[in-house]
């Protein structure tokens, strides 16, 4: 009896490591992002997705991290060697979980940063792409709020530029608002549902 | 047993607690602290980042053996493996990644467009949206330095060569017959429209190992691996009308683009200097299939199907009732690409292409008939040892088979041809000492059973990166080129004709803007000699020909410093001379002016939805030879200016109005002259100016893509 309860303590120690090193890794990696140590935490999650290599998120973090990142940057080299590192990572996502609206939306906002770059070198080619990624996302989860929301943006500045009105757009973002309230996520660390950057959209897209 | 169990627990965790340090500093070569490097145990989550000293220092409880990883962007990732006791204390230098992006690039000679390329001179839009181009790549091409504007013939002239001097490849795959025939003064165009393609890459010298059978230059165009989405486009133009479709399935891809030519509207209500009996009409299609295999292996066909036939009336001052031009052409061309990566950094690229070209061709009363049939296979394998080392080699074989029936006015026949094969094997190494040194060797050798001669041909280049923004080339190489058809089919007992070209290139690049300069010598030798007046059936032939041609090119491009314009400079100057063909004495033929200018700029207007555009063109005068005066190509024809205009217009995001006019403001472009055969009764002899078919042309068309999303355009097309 003792001998079985010394075990189940072992083990039981050895689990809750187990688990608690990925949690606390992640965790960590949020907070540091939270703090704006943006480096840092792009390299915490790039290690957590080496140490962890079926797992899907931490190399999303680190694509997603290293394309917010690279948004207004001047030099053209240190643009691409950011993105093309991004690009490394989401392809590892890709592989560990196909068909992933989210990692779509993410290669869409990847895209994005290109376009925003330099939009007569990649928009004529990046564009087509990035409205056939919110197609298929959307396609596999019609109703998720952050498929919604980046691809009503999206719309936005297309029709901003053609002088089109955007109201078609603004409803969709309401709805991806209210369907935000009602999601339930169970999958730990997760992607969020960014809502006052949609309030933000939503009150620009109402001027 | 509690206490056991406390102890036990104790135990473990202080086994937890107990942990190693592991520490030291990451330099660059030069001893220079390397801020934010990533530095972790593989496959462990300890790890951390470097300080501004570029030291790191950090806990693990990991034990015996494990692998340290460094790694910074812009570096080679560093691997240490070892037992972690070991790891303290570290003096780390990262290499630098020859494969960066700041890394000297090897480009004597070449420039590239699209968005793979390190420099970018011409972005894949400019092909479609350059006033002076009219949508044909070789129109856009013909607006970089290097090239000659011979506004009447429509190809591609570098430096001093002919046209037939530059080959074309479709995914390193050669194109037999990459223009659509044309009469005489009526300038030809690339048979493949541009929006097919997504990188262009334009030798004007010194080109890899890997081609040959090109004296002068290269074009490589590579076809878009992946469509991003299914769509139809319709056209419609003054000129005809176009459909294109592409449909996704699975790792497949479909892209089907024809078009209807018809120039009887347009000639009707603007006549052109010609009398046409029936209108230049043609009928195109290509079509690309594209298999994505598990592997990512890639497998391309690509088929192109053309027909063009008119029938023409041309003054000429030899004929009082004019030249006539009748041709009736149809163009088969098919071209399969298969790349592959395997093994230990191997990459494999293979394929063919096949051509059949057939022409009925009426020159008077005499009845040409032309059929080709050529066929090239190509292997290519790629060995990355490292990134400093890398070698690929191969081998490939072309086959053509050329026919002529001549009938005459008289209904004598003549039927003549040759089978031109060429067996070709390459080798070259690329070589990177560090990110600002590169150098590029390799050799050719090719065996022609025509000819039955054996050539080498050594190539090398060498890049030095002088700063961030700066670096010098240079180039040197033999090339071998075949005589062309026109000459084989009369003569068989030839010699390759040769050249080797000595280039020299600064290069200075910052965001936005270029800056190139580029100073060439080539030498010419074994040019194809004949003693009549046009080479015929009876003519005799020998290599004793030579030639020369040296010169400097400047680029200068810069995008956004003017809001929302793009522009480009491009000057060449050229002087070259050649005895050859049957040209008594050297002299600088007909084709070679020696200032040409292009200047084309493209603005942007917000308000207006549209992109206005310009391009200006100018060339110095033109040799011709004057009978009245002693001498061979004694005169020059005056300076030849063109400045074209477009305008595109965003009618919605799927549909575009686009206009454009060249030679707006009419100059009167003379090509050369055309001398009567026989003097007149005080020994003059009368001539006749070689100008334009019409002045201007005018061009108008409505684009209109139909797809689900309807988002895009084609912008991209135009």
């Amino acid at each position: 009896m003792k001998k079985s309860i010394l075990l189940i303590v072992l083990l039981f120690t050895v689990l809750i490591s187990a688990q608690t090193k990925y949690q606390t890794g992640m965790q960590k990696a949020f907070d540091l992002w939270e703090q704006g140590n943006m480096t840092e935490a792009s390299q915490l999650f790039e290690r957590i997705s080496k140490a962890e290599p079926t797992k899907w998120m931490p190399s999303y973090y680190v694509a997603t991290i290293e394309t917010i990142t690279s948004f207004g940057l001047k030099d053209e080299t240190v643009l691409k060697s950011k993105l093309t590192k991004a690009q490394e990572f989401l392809d590892v996502a890709k592989i560990n979980s196909e068909n992933n609206p989210e990692i779509l939306v993410a290669q869409a906002f990847l895209n994005l940063a290109y376009i925003a770059f330099d939009g007569q070198k990649y928009g004529m080619t990046l564009s087509g792409q990035n409205n056939q990624l919110y197609a298929k996302a959307l396609q596999i989860e019609p109703e998720s709020p952050r498929v919604i929301l980046a691809q009503a943006e999206w719309n936005i500045g297309a029709s901003k530029f053609f002088g089109k009105s955007t109201a078609p757009y603004c409803s969709e973002i309401e709805r991806a608002i209210e369907l935000s309230k009602k999601e339930k996520i169970e999958i730990e660390f997760y992607p969020k549902f960014m809502l006052k950057r949609a309030e933000a959209v939503l009150k620009q897209c109402k001027e | 047993m509690k206490q056991l169990l406390y102890l036990l627990c104790i135990i473990s965790q202080f086994s937890l607690i107990a942990q190693n340090t592991i520490s030291g500093k990451v330099t660059d070569t030069k001893n220079n602290p390397i801020l934010g490097a990533n530095v972790y145990l593989d496959g462990t989550y300890d790890g951390t980042s470097t300080n501004e000293k570029g030291e790191f220092s950090f806990t693990t409880s990991e034990k015996g053996t494990q692998t340290l990883v460094i790694s910074f962007v812009s570096f080679e990732t560093f691997i240490k493996t070892a037992n972690v006791i070991s790891l303290k204390n570290l003096k780390i230098k990262l290499r630098d990644d020859v494969n960066s992006l700041d890394a000297v690039v090897i480009n004597a000679g070449t420039f590239e467009a699209g968005e793979k390329a390190k420099v970018t001179v011409l972005k894949p839009l400019d092909i479609v949206t350059t006033a002076s181009a009219l949508g044909d790549v070789m129109g856009a091409l013909q607006t970089l330095p290097g090239t000659s504007t011979v506004d009447e013939d429509g190809r591609l002239f570098v430096r001093g060569g002919e046209a037939e001097e530059t080959q074309i490849f479709i995914d390193g795959i050669r194109v037999f017959t990459p223009y659509t025939p044309s009469s005489n003064n009526i300038p030809s165009r690339g048979r493949f429209s541009p929006f097919l393609f997504k990188g262009i890459a334009f030798s004007t010298g010194g080109y890899s190992a890997e081609y040959g059978q090109a004296l002068s230059s290269l074009l490589q165009l590579n076809t878009i691996d992946e469509p991003v989405e299914e769509k139809t486009d319709l056209s419609f133009m003054t000129l005809g009308l176009g459909v294109g479709n592409t449909q996704i399935w699975d790792n497949n891809s479909f892209s089907i683009n024809t078009s209807y030519i018809n120039l009887a509207p347009y000639q009707e209500a603007f006549p052109d200097r010609n009398t046409y009996k029936k209108p230049v009409q043609s009928l195109n299609g290509e079509m690309v299939f594209r298999h994505k295999f598990k592997n990512q292996s890639l497998l391309k066909m690509y088929g192109a199907f053309s027909y063009t036939d008119f029938d023409v009336i041309q003054d000429d001052i030899n004929y009082e009732d004019g030249f006539r031009f009748g041709l009736k052409n149809r163009n088969l061309y098919f071209n399969t690409s298969y790349k592959n990566k395997f093994g230990n950094n191997w990459r494999l690229e293979t394929g063919f292409s096949f051509t059949n070209d057939h022409s009925n061709i009426k020159i008077i009363e005499d009845v040409v008939t032309d059929n080709e049939n050529s066929m090239h296979f190509k292997v290519k394998l790629k060995k990355s040892f490292s990134n400093q080392f890398k070698i690929s080699f191969g081998s490939e074989y072309f086959l053509t088979d050329f026919d002529e029936d001549y009938t005459t006015d008289t209904n004598q026949q003549y039927t003549y041809g040759f089978n031109n094969n060429i067996f070709a094997s390459f080798v070259e190494t690329d070589i990177f000492f560090s990110k600002n040194l590169a150098v590029k060797i390799g050799i050719r050798a090719e065996n022609s059973e025509l000819l039955n001669e054996f050539t080498l041909s050594p190539r090398t280049s060498i890049a030095y990166k002088v700063n961030k923004n700066a670096q010098f080339s240079l180039a040197y190489g033999q090339f071998y080129q075949n005589p062309k058809n026109e000459y084989l089919k009369f003569n068989h007992n030839f010699k390759a004709e040769n050249t080797s070209h000595l280039i020299a290139n600064y290069q200075h690049t910052k965001q936005g803007q270029i800056f190139r300069i580029e100073a060439y010598f080539k030498d010419y030798k074994n040019l194809v000699k004949y003693n009549d007046n046009y080479a015929v059936y009876t003519s005799n032939f020998n290599n004793n020909g030579e030639g020369y041609a040296k010169g400097f090119d400047v680029f200068w491009r810069q995008n956004g410093k003017i809001k929302n314009t793009d522009y480009w400079v491009s000057y060449s100057y050229l002087d070259a001379e050649r005895e050859y063909k049957n040209y008594p004495t050297t002299a600088t033929p007909n084709f070679a002016s020696k200032h040409n200018l292009s200047v084309v700029a493209k603005h942007w207007v917000e308000n207006w939805k549209s992109q206005i555009g310009f391009s200006y063109n100018f060339a110095s005068g033109r040799t011709y030879t004057n009978p009245n005066e002693i001498g061979f190509l004694n005169n020059k024809t005056k300076n030849y200016k063109s400045l074209s205009l477009n305008w595109a217009y965003l009618i919605d995001q799927q549909k575009i109005l686009y206009f454009s006019a060249s030679n707006v403001l009419g100059t009167q472009n003379v090509f050369g002259y055309n001398y009567k055969n026989t003097a007149e009764s005080n020994g003059n002899f009368n001539r006749q100016a070689i100008i334009p078919s019409a002045d201007r042309f005018f061009f108008v068309g409505f684009f209109w893509t139909i797809s689900d999303n309807k988002k895009t355009n084609q912008l991209d097309n135009l």
